[in-house]
């Protein structure tokens, strides 16, 4: 007995303990959480009892299944959001992959001029919060149909845009494309940049032209960034709900996350929950096909050369109209909405665009019911509940950002010091988990984990810890990607070497193997951090009127239409992320393009 | 003083495969013993369970008296209280740290008194000619001098076990050369037990006092690097040292003597042996003598290649529709297609049967 337990301690090693307690504790906030709200969907809820006739609270039923699949109604309910959601996923991820393979293609394969300013403007568009495009195409395109008057682009031209360019289908998907072609920008360059001038040197020697090399050698290689890069983008497309909420709304055009919403505040809770399951479904489809299609090819993406540079394509007198472009292109993607929506806030009624209708008044007036929009708020910078919001949005964005770092640093110390046993591959795709759940779907299996009591555990909707809790789990894939690369690099035998003169584990971590990765610790705590800033999809769910942040109230003021407020909290969130971003570069030297890889 | 003793000590990282199987070695104190042997022989398994970062699946591992792992009674001393150091192969030198910085680290967090760790750091850093050195940070410095300052962290901690994985195997042929000398004279001077794991079998002949043979984890022959070379105890220990590689030939025993190609060679004594057997001979590229004239008891032989290396000239000979690696250094050297008798004129003889076993 005595023995055996000496022998206990000898195995029960920190990798060992640490990769026991992150497997419960993942197992409890993210697998059962899975399972409960599946239970949901079989059961009846208080507001459902009317519903379904002669049934009680908790009583199972296949009803909702049946309403949502099967019923008359399931056209409405189901199917149509469903087409909705992939038209749409389907739409911004080929424009995204066009968009940003292009922009990639010429500023890694051609003598384009002023490349590093392009490529650092060119991630932009992804750190902005995704709904930004949408409210400031609101603020140029709006038409008569939401009421109040009409936006910039009337007030220049005269034309009045019809509905289906001012809202519905077409605008979500182009500025979601908009928002997330920085992802193929990012992974098809690094693929370009990856491949070795020799294959191609050697077709050329053969004899192949340029355009044959670019179809038989290029693209062959960067197809799996490119399929991966597509992939990406539709999974995260599926599980955004700002934008399908601005701009569907007004036409009544509802895709799965914004009907998810409706039903799960609404009154009818299981199928929020089916829709949901549906949208997770969905989403570890795509994310397996990319596993299977780019997975088992990926490895030739790696084989690279080295030293051998890439020749540059000519691109001759084209050379600066190009340029001029791609920065056109860049200005209206990114300062054109920023412009539109900083002075959206400084017109004391909305869309009346002349002198005398300049104000401060929805930044620094006091509260009233007469002046411009007669909301009865104070300004922005003097609105209690608004600075309130902003406190709650950056408390939460810090506090996510230690702790995810924290967990970053030691899932990946866990992983890679296990690598190759059960465990730690357990550990490993666990806390991938997450990646594959669309965001207001997380917050749905949250939701419904944590809205009741269970057991020793009480009720925590509405509390803090839950936003923690939820926006900690969604960066979690990112932060141990993070620290599993950071581990791989610093290897077994540095911390050996520390253990071998008799520093603990306590120690070795702060002395050793901390220091000498702060920099990709401290990128993969900036992700997080500015992620949260700006998240609205995954804590839409769970936020109530006591705990709201930045991003809920301003969702808040777009359902009164009270633009100027909304959009003016957008632009001080812009403001913040991307000064974070610009930050941290200069200090830490970190690139967020790095942790972005997806 | 710390004989290390390894007792059956086995290793496997899956239930299939065995790293290291059933090894049984004694390292005597202040001797200088290598673990030689391809890639993938369980050297490296075997110093890491020396040093107490890998566990043994069985067996027992006693340093100096003390028992530091047993697989029955479940005893382990740690790492660190095994009083021995251990250079990986990668250095692990840390980063974020200075030269000195590095070096001190383990007395520092040992709490030793301040005036002993200057005391202590000035000694290793003369030793190691490390004193200008002692402000720069680790990635500034040649292959050389990281691996100069890898030993200093080990030092100083006096250990009375020196642990060397591969130390070398980074470093480029001259500056190998150098290492090698100075980790001679550094065995001379602190007269600590070195176990130096590499797999250049010229390294472990031109440095060792003992060299422990490894083979798919199992151990091949313990012994010192001139009995291996002149006395291996198997095919494969005559075959994996010295270079370039010895010859084997297929020759008969009978009871008095080896007949090769229709040519008798001697045996010292009479043998056991009933009928003719079949037996590989190993015939080392110094143990053949090339002549241009006819002689008496040799084989007819073509030259096939000429291998000049500057101070040696190595022929490939073609002798009884075989090719054999013969080293002659006359003044006037073969050519090409050159007809050439050749005679064997072996050191000792290493004769082995179908098994690869070393017999007489």
């Amino acid at each position: 007995m005595i023995m055996s337990l000496r022998r206990w301690r000898i195995y029960l090693t920190p990798d060992r303990i640490l990769s026991i307690c992150f497997i419960g504790l993942l197992a409890y906030l993210v697998v059962i959480p899975l399972f409960m709200m599946i239970h949901e969907t079989f059961i009846v809820h208080p507001l459902e009892r009317f519903q379904i006739p002669g049934s009680k609270v908790n009583d199972f039923t296949l009803a909702h299944w049946y309403r949502f699949f099967v019923s008359d109604s399931a056209y409405a309910f189901f199917y149509r959001p469903l087409l909705n959601t992939l038209i749409i996923s389907f739409g911004l991820s080929f424009l995204a992959l066009l968009i940003g393979g292009g922009l990639a293609w010429l500023v890694v394969r051609t003598d384009l001029p002023l490349k590093a300013t392009i490529s650092n403007w060119a991630v932009v568009p992804y750190i902005l919060p995704s709904w930004t495009l949408a409210l400031a195409w609101i603020s140029l395109f709006k038409n008569d149909r939401i009421g109040g008057e009409r936006g910039i682009f009337f007030a220049l031209t005269g034309f009045e845009t019809p509905d289906w360019f001012a809202y519905g289908l077409l605008p979500i998907t182009i500025t979601l494309a908009l928002h997330y072609f920085p992802f193929a920008f990012l992974l098809i360059g690094g693929a370009l940049r990856n491949i070795d001038a020799q294959l191609e040197e050697s077709a050329s020697l053969v004899g192949a032209s340029r355009l044959a090399i670019i179809r038989r050698i290029t693209i062959p290689l960067i197809l799996p960034s490119i399929m991966a890069a597509f992939l990406l983008s539709f999974a995260r497309g599926l599980g955004t709900f700002g934008t399908p909420a601005f701009l569907g709304g007004p036409v009544r055009e509802f895709v799965l996350s914004t009907s998810l919403y409706g039903n799960l505040i609404g009154q009818r809770p299981g199928l929020g929950y089916l829709a949901a399951l549906v949208m997770i479904l969905i989403g570890m489809l795509v994310l397996y096909m990319d596993h299977k299609m780019v997975g088992a090819r990926r490895s030739f993406v790696t084989v690279s050369g080295k030293g051998s540079r890439l020749s540059l394509i000519q691109l001759g007198r084209w050379r600066w109209v190009t340029t001029s472009l791609v920065v056109l292109f860049l200005f209206s993607v990114i300062a054109v909405p920023l412009v539109a929506l900083a002075i959206d806030t400084v017109m004391l009624i909305p869309g009346i665009y002349a002198w005398d209708n300049l104000t401060l008044h929805y930044w620094i007036g006091e509260a009233s019911y007469s002046i411009g929009l007669g909301t009865g708020e104070a300004g922005i910078l003097q609105n209690s509940q608004i600075l309130m919001a902003l406190k709650n949005t950056f408390t939460l964005a810090f506090v996510v950002a230690l702790v995810t770092g924290l967990m970053g640093v030691l899932v990946g110390y866990a992983i890679v010091k296990r690598r190759g046993t059960f465990i730690a591959k357990t550990l490993d795709q666990m806390s991938f988990l997450p990646y594959l759940i669309p965001s207001i779907a997380l917050g749905a299996t949250l939701l419904a984990m944590f809205a009741v009591p269970r057991g020793p555990i009480p009720s925590l909707h509405g509390s803090f810890l839950l936003l923690v809790i939820v926006c900690s789990v969604s960066a979690l894939p990112y932060a141990v990607k993070a620290g599993i690369s950071a581990m791989r690099q610093i290897g077994d035998e540095i911390e050996e070497a520390a253990l071998m003169v008799g520093a603990s584990w306590w120690l070795r971590m702060r002395k050793i193997i901390v220091p000498i990765q702060k920099s990709t610790y401290f990128a993969g705590m900036l992700l997080p951090f500015i992620s949260v800033t700006r998240e609205l999809s995954l804590v839409i769910l769970l936020v109530t009127p006591t705990n709201q942040l930045a991003t809920t109230i301003s969702l808040l003021f777009t359902d009164r239409g009270w633009y100027p407020y909304t959009n003016g909290i957008v632009f001080l969130l812009t403001i913040v992320v991307v000064g974070c971003t610009v930050l941290s570069r200069r200090v830490m030297g970190t690139s967020l393009a790095k942790g972005l890889g997806g | 003083m710390p004989d290390i003793v390894l007792d059956n000590v086995s290793k496997s990282f899956t239930k299939q495969t065995h790293a290291v199987e059933n090894l049984s070695l004694t390292i005597p104190d202040g001797s200088f013993t290598t673990l030689l042997g391809p890639s993938g022989c369980g050297k490296t398994t075997t110093l890491r369970m020396i040093a107490g970062l890998d566990l043994p699946t069985a067996g027992e591992i006693t340093i100096g008296g003390t028992v530091v792992f047993s697989e029955k009674s479940g005893a382990f001393v740690h790492p660190s209280k095994r009083n021995l150091g251990l250079v990986f192969q990668s250095y692990a030198l840390w980063p974020h740290l200075t030269v000195k910085e590095n070096i001190i680290f383990g007395l520092e967090i040992n709490s030793v008194d301040k005036l002993e760790v200057r005391d202590r750091l000035e000694k290793v850093a003369t030793a190691l000619r490390l004193d200008s050195l002692l402000d720069r940070y680790t990635n500034e410095l040649s292959g050389g001098q990281q691996q100069r300052v890898a030993i200093a962290r080990v030092l100083i901690m006096e250990p009375s076990v020196l642990l060397l994985d591969e130390p070398l195997s980074n470093l480029d042929a001259t500056l190998r050369m150098e290492m090698r000398a100075e980790l001679k004279r550094l065995h001379r001077e602190t007269g600590a037990t070195i176990i130096y794991v590499t797999h250049d079998q010229l390294e472990a002949l031109t440095m060792s006092t003992h060299i422990a043979l490894l083979s798919a984890g199992e151990l091949q022959q313990f012994a010192a690097p001139l009995e291996i070379y002149e006395k291996p105890t198997n095919q494969f220990a005559a075959d994996f040292l010295g270079s370039p590689r010895i010859n084997f030939v297929t020759a008969s025993l009978t009871s008095d003597s080896l007949v090769w190609g229709g040519l008798k060679i001697a045996l010292p004594g009479p043998v056991n042996v009933n009928a003719p057997q079949e037996v590989l001979l190993g015939l080392r590229a110094e143990e053949l003598r090339l002549d241009r004239v006819a002689q008496k008891d040799a084989l007819v032989g073509r030259i096939l290649t000429v291998l000049p290396t500057g101070a040696d000239w190595f022929y490939q000979v073609e002798v009884a529709g075989q090719v054999l690696t013969i080293r002659h250094n006359d003044l006037v050297p073969f050519s090409y297609d050159d007809s050439v008798y050749v005679q064997p004129r072996p050191s000792s003889l290493k004769v082995f049967d179908d098994l690869g076993r070393a017999i007489l």
